[in-house]
């Protein structure tokens, strides 16, 4: 019987040991909802994290070696490309569409503006394969990075594995995208109601304002329904980009984009899917000026929206509120100098 | 870790209920009517003077289930395997079945279910490595045929068909259930030369996004598969 018990406590030790395998923690943060993404099949680990954080900073994805997902994702910018409508790629290709920017991707459902891609694990493959962005393919990518210099090891530290695969690239790309996390604007401050923090009497009607005309489909904590709508924009005739019926085929998609959410917004211009409004004020504008009415208009831009210049203003101050700038700096999610500098180039 | 540990715990299980088991190999034999498919040679079809190449025949077969009529007796657990053409050894499956099974059908489909089209990154055959997921939108190709035929006024008399398509209203996954003549192997053809005659490649030469052509010629290359007498 001693026997017995000596065993089980062993195995137990056994398992509590290994259990110890560095799993990080995904932080929820207060009272927002339940992520998307099931962590459980890729449970976050910090050798993961900062493997995919150099894949995120390392243009060899790129067919030329001139372009990485940072090229058009920049952390200082809300994780997008600031003063281009829309986003170019290798050669100065110009693509047709405004990069988003990126945050709280583990809730996001569909990702890219029409909803194209179905798994935040299967993101990167968009990108690197469309030829007006990186050009080239998985294959090329994984070849590479078999043959680098320092890949190999960062994928065994991180997989326990030294055979670099799709799946691991993938998953560690993920796990990087994931931690990009924005939490701590003044608006969250004033929410969690923090000492010291509230809104000024103009932020605090931009907030009404906006929770009474913008809520239903930028809504909160997100700032997203992570849905797609027609926000009434003319269509851009060179494009003819009509959005999310080109994956439905669906007629009730037509001229319906992803709403994205407004974290960092003043940092994130241009704005919409074709970059086509460079401020703040000009997308206001859009909402109570210019709207085209279509069938697939949504419901709640129907009726007119007036707002006066100072309500305007107001709602400007408010949307300000939701810049994060421990986000715009936090070091966890900037290029990795220590993974490039001390490996010599192959 | 917990895994690691669970696949020596079970495969231990395993080898030491092999004697209680019994394999039978389940083999995909893709032929041009009555000879084994050559890729990258001339074929030619009966019905025409046409001349065909194919170069590329990979198609994904899931869900391998044996039924004895209508009961089904035994399901392959995470049943994925990607048959390549160029690649023999991709052509045989082996099932793991308990003694004392009967079964006179097996029932598999040809393609990836909707739930794991929209499971994200995943290994071995399903890797988005092996050729079969699409980049521009998600989805996994669930049969793909390249090839060249003179009938084709494309560039280098190319054609291409990659058929896939998970959701509303372009599911092009396709179930095929057959009747087994015997059951201590499972030989399966599939002959692509009904599909390629069955195409009118002057005008339908380039499918390759879920569609209604990718659903009528899933349902064509579904056709194609018969058990071998």
């Amino acid at each position: 019987m001693k026997k017995y018990l000596l065993f089980v406590f062993g195995v137990w030790i056994m398992i509590v040991a290994l259990k110890g395998d560095d799993e990080t923690k995904f932080r929820i943060p207060k009272n927002w909802p339940k992520p998307v993404y099931e962590f459980n099949k890729n449970p976050l680990n910090k050798d993961k994290i900062l493997l995919g954080r150099a894949l995120f900073y390392d243009p060899v994805l790129s067919a030329d070696s001139t372009i990485s997902c940072t090229s058009c994702h920049l952390q200082y910018t809300a994780f997008t490309h600031v003063d281009h409508t829309l986003s170019h790629g290798i050669n100065g290709r110009i693509g047709t569409r405004n990069a988003p920017a990126l945050t709280n991707m583990a809730w996001g459902t569909l990702f890219m503006w029409d909803g194209a891609v179905n798994h935040l694990d299967m993101q990167p493959l968009a990108p690197i394969s469309h030829p007006d962005e990186m050009g080239s393919n998985i294959d090329t990518v994984l070849f590479r990075l078999r043959r680098s210099s320092i890949y190999p090891s960062l994928f065994y530290k991180a997989f326990k594995d030294s055979a670099i695969t799709g799946e691991h690239f993938l998953k560690a790309m993920s796990q990087f995208m994931l931690t990009i996390v924005s939490s701590n604007a003044k608006y969250d401050q004033v929410m969690r109601k923090e000492k010291g923090i509230a809104f000024t009497s103009q932020e605090a009607n931009g907030y009404r304002l906006f929770r009474t005309y913008c809520e239903s489909c930028h809504k909160e904590p997100l700032f997203t329904i992570n849905d797609f709508r027609n926000n009434g924009l003319s269509v851009d005739t060179t494009l003819n980009d009509y959005g999310r019926i080109k994956i439905t085929h669906d007629s009730k998609d037509s001229l319906c984009f992803k709403v994205p959410s407004l974290r960092n917004v003043e940092f994130s211009y241009p704005y919409m899917h074709d970059g086509r409004f460079a401020t703040l004020q000009q997308v206001i504008n859009h909402y109570t000026t210019s709207i085209q009415h279509s069938a697939t208009l949504s419901p709640l831009l129907d009726k007119p929206i007036f707002l006066t210049a100072n309500e305007k203003v107001d709602m400007v101050a408010f949307l300000l509120t939701l810049t994060d700038k421990e986000f715009l700096f936090n070091r966890a999610y900037s290029f990795p100098k220590e993974i490039f500098m001390s490996a010599p180039k192959e | 870790m917990y895994r690691y540990i669970t696949v020596v715990i079970l495969s231990m299980i395993c080898t030491h209920n092999s004697s209680a088991q019994n394999v039978v190999p389940v083999i995909f034999r893709n032929v041009w009517g009555n000879t084994p498919l050559q890729l990258d040679s001339s074929l030619h079809t009966n019905q025409d003077t046409n001349i065909s190449t194919i170069n590329n025949l990979k198609y994904y077969v899931s869900g391998i289930t044996l039924l004895h009529n209508s009961d089904v007796v035994f399901s392959e657990p995470s049943s994925v395997h990607l048959i390549d053409a160029r690649m023999p050894s991709s052509c045989t499956v082996m099932l793991n079945l308990p003694k004392d099974v009967f079964y006179n059908r097996i029932s598999f489909n040809l393609g990836i279910d909707s739930i794991t089209n929209v499971s994200g990154a995943m290994g071995g055959d399903l890797d988005p490595t092996k050729g079969m997921y699409w980049t521009w939108q998600s989805g996994y190709i669930n049969y793909k045929l390249e090839g060249k035929s003179n009938a084709c006024k494309t560039r280098n008399n190319e054609f291409h068909f990659h058929l896939g398509g998970y959701s509303y209203p372009f599911a092009s996954i396709q179930k095929i259930v057959l009747n087994l003549e015997r059951t201590d192997s499972i030989v399966i053809i599939a002959d692509v030369s009904t599909f390629v005659k069955q195409i009118d490649l002057a005008n339908e030469n380039s499918v390759m996004i879920p569609s209604e052509q990718a659903m009528k010629l899933s349902r064509l290359a579904a056709s194609i598969f018969s058990i071998q007498k």
